[in-house]
């Protein structure tokens, strides 16, 4: 299921993104590092999850690849060309085959503007074909989207539920034949039964159109149905990049296992999960954020080592990179984190920087797993 | 088609309802609502009588009136209204009047939305220095007490109604760039301004087919408010004497000649004060009223 | 329909006495769109101690069914039926009588701590407010009973934290204030409106704990609402399931899960994304959408959407009976059962 390595269609690389707060009259008053050096790449006909809670910065991640605002820093090479080089004429061009499905369906809709307009926009920006042609076009991808464009297309978003408002945006999002969809957090603010409609469309459409999508969510177990492999955000970092099954089955860092552990499931006889001995504390502020590792302040494995130095990615099986000193060894349960984090507290010893150099698959943790 | 009653129940539940623009189911039943249908009635019945009575029917003249029938009183035969100290009538110089007083308002907002619309969603949207150096331009006018400006300006220029115009729209455009900024940059980070960028939408593209659209009920509200005040600016320069200068009619000059008599003629000041007034209040119920309807902050 | 055993009826003459008692309520609102018929007739009971989850989509009613509760409608809203506090009928009381009972009875916790904390006052001073309201203490002692709530709720420093804003605070440490605020009076029922749907999952867990332990502590009932049945599973005891004003299945948690009998409940949880199925899976849904609120139909409110649907669903609305012991369904044709033959009545 996932694509070889050749045909990589985005790469991100150490991106930063900065926002300067204003203070009263103007005066700045901090800097807010909403991404900081995030890399990654993503292949034609996968799909990417990124998974992270408030502050994780995703959604600016999103913003970030498609240049509104560009990063800080750092370079997204999208089909091989560096979106911040391009002229505004070559990025417009450069945008047809990435588009961008947002969270809210109906502020991300213009309320003035009728189905069929809306999906047609891309169309007319780009002067495709004539107008007869750009009907015909949406005709077929409202079909597509499971609208009836008899009976919606002249409805506007206040005559629609969030679940069709949603396909309406991703009609519009295909309206250009991309080969890329960024979705941020395109089912957040649905209903369950209609989140469920929506996901399956993302499907049917993945495999009719051969798409490829990075899906921004804050749900681990939505992520995992669409995706082909994840990658977990924690403040700003990428904490765990890995294939979906191998990321869900034996975590490596300890926030990813946190997070799993924290889904309430729908099986009472698993019962309430003690999320104590994996997560502890709040979110630290995104202005101050702790030194070397971001999330040492809630980590029950957390050492000195954690405070002084900022954790590289670094990848530990094939396709599996975590950014942790101490990642788990691989049977990540519960049990074995809280048996560890005593361990981890009493071992003075770190893993050799050499595996800095990417390894197959050995395991290295402190000792004592 | 009918809206779907789970959109009445939005209150907390987890879709969030559309709140760009007032657009909504109510935005089309505006017509049916009484607090705006009775002042909107009262005003087109008084553009009417302003505009077009005047030439089906014979009204007297507002000027050159015989000094033989000076100061009548109201209700006299053929004066309903009475005549004023010059043996004019007063009833046609209401009409007469009121045109002036119409006309300039309209003018005024027409000028501040256009002039002044434009300039705030533009500066708005590109954002930067040129967004900075307008709206610190524009700050220098807002500073200015607005009579004191508008005096200033109608003094340099001279009475005449162009000059008037001009005068209350250094006050108008302003007022409405402010507006535009701010709906603007209301609307400009909203995920579906995005997505037109992203769309690949040019930028006057955005601006006049997605900002525009969305912003109008608020400039619209306002330009109704705005009206008011800017009949009673101009009754105000008018009654001061830079506005319309005497004879040609206009309610405020009206008042400023009137006012001479009041102790013994009251009503030569009383009638275009009643419809300033009513003017003013329909204006302004009416705005109020489309701001209920629409949602408009 | 032969007469059947009215579902308020309580048979648990062996259980101590409910708290709350809702039976048949009814919210109908008139709007300029028209009438809404927002909640249907609902019947349930809170007892003493109890967690009970209310699990429904948007538009079903239970928000509205616990503004019911907490006597917080707007003007526009007709409740007919009955809510007993303690045998004290709270439809039809007067804002003064609902005043003592809120804060002091039944607490609510929402979902957006933004915005039921007060930016401009300090958080010790909001708890100290809602204390003050109700209990005759001195200002003192509703600084020290302040605290003492902001130790139990398990903000670091509490004596500190009283005089700290909200802005200062984050998502989950202002719900914990928010919870703290609902319990300063020591109510009887603590309602939990999407308490934890605004907050990140990992804070979620946090303070879903956080109220479990402190109703074993105070001895507070919790009506937790939600559309998350993940949450259901894991924290409730019981589970009650609405669609479209009406409660459609009511059943212990562990029994629910075990056997569902509506369909609806079925679609709820076949839409779930779980952790532990592969991933590039289709979901089985139901398609369609919600119904429209202004209209009652005939039949039963899911007709138009469930995969089991039959003629006699479409004629006739199936009552909520209670076919066996602890359990209710409202269905001609529940899962689990035959399908053509009627469960039993």
């Amino acid at each position: 299921m996932t694509a070889t390595g050749d045909d990589v269609l985005l790469q991100v690389r150490n991106v930063v993104q900065e926002f300067v707060l204003r203070d009263y009259g103007g005066a700045k008053g901090g800097v807010l590092q909403a991404v900081a050096d995030v890399s990654f790449d993503l292949h034609v006909g996968e799909t990417l999850g990124i998974v992270g809670e408030t502050g994780s910065g995703k959604s600016t991640l999103a913003r970030c690849i498609i240049q509104a605002p560009p990063p800080k820093h750092g370079e997204v090479i999208f089909q091989g060309q560096n979106l911040a080089r391009l002229s505004r004429s070559a990025l417009k061009a450069a945008r047809r085959n990435m588009q961008m499905v947002f969270q809210d369906p109906f502020t991300s809709l213009d309320p003035r503007w009728s189905v069929t307009r809306l999906v047609e926009e891309p169309l007319v920006a780009y002067g495709e074909g004539s107008r007869e042609q750009r009907r015909a076009r949406v005709h077929e991808l409202l079909d597509l989207v499971g609208l009836d464009p008899v009976r919606y297309g002249g409805r506007h978003t206040w005559e629609l539920s969030g679940g069709q408002c949603q396909r309406v945006a991703v009609a519009r999002a295909l309206a250009l034949e991309p080969k890329l969809i960024l979705c941020d957090e395109p089912v957040s603010s649905l209903d369950v039964l209609v989140q469920a409609q929506v996901l399956n469309l993302f499907e049917k459409l993945r495999e009719d159109l051969g798409l490829s999508y990075l899906f921004i969510a804050h749900d681990l177990a939505l992520v995992k149905q669409v995706s082909d492999r994840v990658a977990v955000m924690y403040l700003g970092k990428l904490c765990e990049v890995g294939p979906v099954r191998s990321l869900y089955n034996a975590p490596l860092h300890p926030y990813t296992l946190a997070l799993l552990n924290s889904i309430p499931s729908p099986d009472p006889t698993v019962g309430r999960r003690d999320t104590a001995t994996v997560i502890s504390g709040e979110l630290p502020s995104p202005l101050d954020p702790p030194s070397g590792c971001r999330f040492r302040t809630r980590c029950p494995r957390a050492a000195d080592l954690c405070a002084a130095e900022v954790p590289e990615l670094r990848a530990l099986a094939d396709g599996h990179l975590v950014a942790c000193h101490f990642p788990l060894t691989g049977n990540g349960t519960a049990a074995a984190a809280a048996s560890t984090a005593a361990a981890a507290a009493s071992t003075a010893t770190e893993p050799t920087k050499t595996a800095s150099a990417s390894t197959a698959a050995a395991s290295i943790g402190p000792a004592g797993d | 088609m009918s809206v779907p009653a789970a959109n009445v129940l939005t209150t907390a539940s987890t879709v969030p309802a559309a709140e760009v623009a007032g657009a909504g189911p109510g935005a089309r039943g505006w017509l049916r609502s009484a607090e705006i249908t009775i002042p909107g009635g009262i005003i087109v019945l008084l553009l009417f009588f302003c505009f077009i009575w005047p030439l089906v029917y014979p009204v007297p003249k507002p000027i050159g009136g015989s000094l033989l029938q000076v100061n009548l009183p109201l209700f006299a035969p053929g004066h309903i209204f009475g005549t004023d100290d010059v043996g004019n009538d007063i009833m046609s110089r209401i009409l007469y009047g009121g045109r002036v007083s119409f006309e300039v308002a309209a003018g005024v907002q027409v000028i501040g939305l256009v002039v002044g619309g434009l300039l705030g969603m533009a500066a708005a949207y590109r954002g930067g220095w040129i967004e900075a150096v307008l709206m610190r331009i524009l700050d220098v006018f807002i500073a200015f007490p607005s009579l004191v400006l508008v005096l200033a300006i109608a003094d340099s220029l001279g009475p005449s109604e162009m000059h008037v115009i001009w005068a209350l729209s250094a006050f108008s455009i302003p007022a409405f760039a402010r507006v535009a900024r701010a709906a603007t940059l209301r609307l400009r980070d909203q995920p579906f301004v995005v997505a037109a960028r992203l769309s690949g939408t040019k930028a006057w593209r955005i601006m006049f087919q997605h900002l525009v659209p969305n912003m109008a009920p608020q400039l619209l509200t306002f330009s109704l408010l705005g009206a008011g005040i800017t009949i009673l600016l101009e009754g105000g320069l008018d009654f001061l004497g830079y506005g319309i200068p005497p004879p040609t009619a206009s309610w405020g000059n009206m008042i400023a000649t009137g006012q001479q008599f009041i102790s013994v003629y009251p009503d030569l000041v009383l009638v275009p004060s009643f419809f300033l007034l009513l003017t003013c209040i329909c204006l302004n119920m009416m705005g109020d009223g489309l701001r209920a309807r629409w949602g408009v902050r | 329909m032969a007469a059947t055993a009215d579902a308020a009826a309580p048979d648990r003459q062996l259980r101590p006495s409910p708290l709350l008692e809702i039976s048949d309520l009814r919210v109908t609102f008139h709007t300029r769109l028209g009438t809404v018929y927002a909640v249907q007739g609902i019947t349930f009971t809170v007892e003493p101690g109890r967690t009970l989850a209310l699990i429904g989509e948007s538009g079903s009613g239970k928000t509205v069914s616990a503004q019911a509760i907490m006597g917080i409608l707007p003007r526009t809203a007709r409740v007919d039926g009955s809510i007993k506090f303690k045998g004290d009928e709270i439809v039809g009381s007067s804002e003064h009588e609902l005043r003592d009972y809120r804060g002091r009875c039944v607490a609510m916790v929402f979902q957006n701590p933004e915005r039921s904390l007060n930016p401009t006052m300090r958080i010790g001073t909001q708890i100290a407010e809602a204390i003050q309201c109700h209990l005759p203490v001195d200002r003192a002692e509703a600084h020290a009973r302040a605290v003492e709530l902001l130790r139990m709720v398990r903000l670091p420093a509490p004596d500190r934290r009283f005089y700290e804003y909200p802005h200062q605070l984050s998502g989950g440490m202002r719900q914990r204030v928010v919870i703290a605020i609902a319990l300063a009076c020591g109510p009887a029922v603590l309602i939990a409106d999407e308490a934890t749907t605004a907050l990140d999952v990992t804070t979620q867990a946090q303070i879903m704990d956080l109220l479990l332990d402190l109703q074993q502590e105070t001895g507070t009932a919790l009506l937790m609402i939600s559309h998350d049945l993940g949450l259901a599973a894991s924290y409730a005891e019981e589970v009650i399931v609405m669609y479209a004003g009406k409660v459609v299945e009511q059943a212990p948690t562990k029994e629910l899960f075990a056997g569902v009998r509506m369909p609806y409940t079925q679609a709820l949880l076949d839409a779930i994304p779980r952790i532990e199925m592969e991933p590039h899976v289709l979901l089985p849904v139901v398609g369609g959408r919600p119904p429209d609120l202004a209209v009652i139909p005939p039949g039963c409110s899911f007709a138009p959407r469930c995969p089991r649907v039959q003629q006699d669903c479409r004629e006739t609305s199936p009552p909520l009976q209670q076919h066996e012991p602890g359990r209710w369904w409202a269905c001609w044709h529940p899962l689990g059962k035959e399908p053509g033959r009627d469960s039993d009545r």
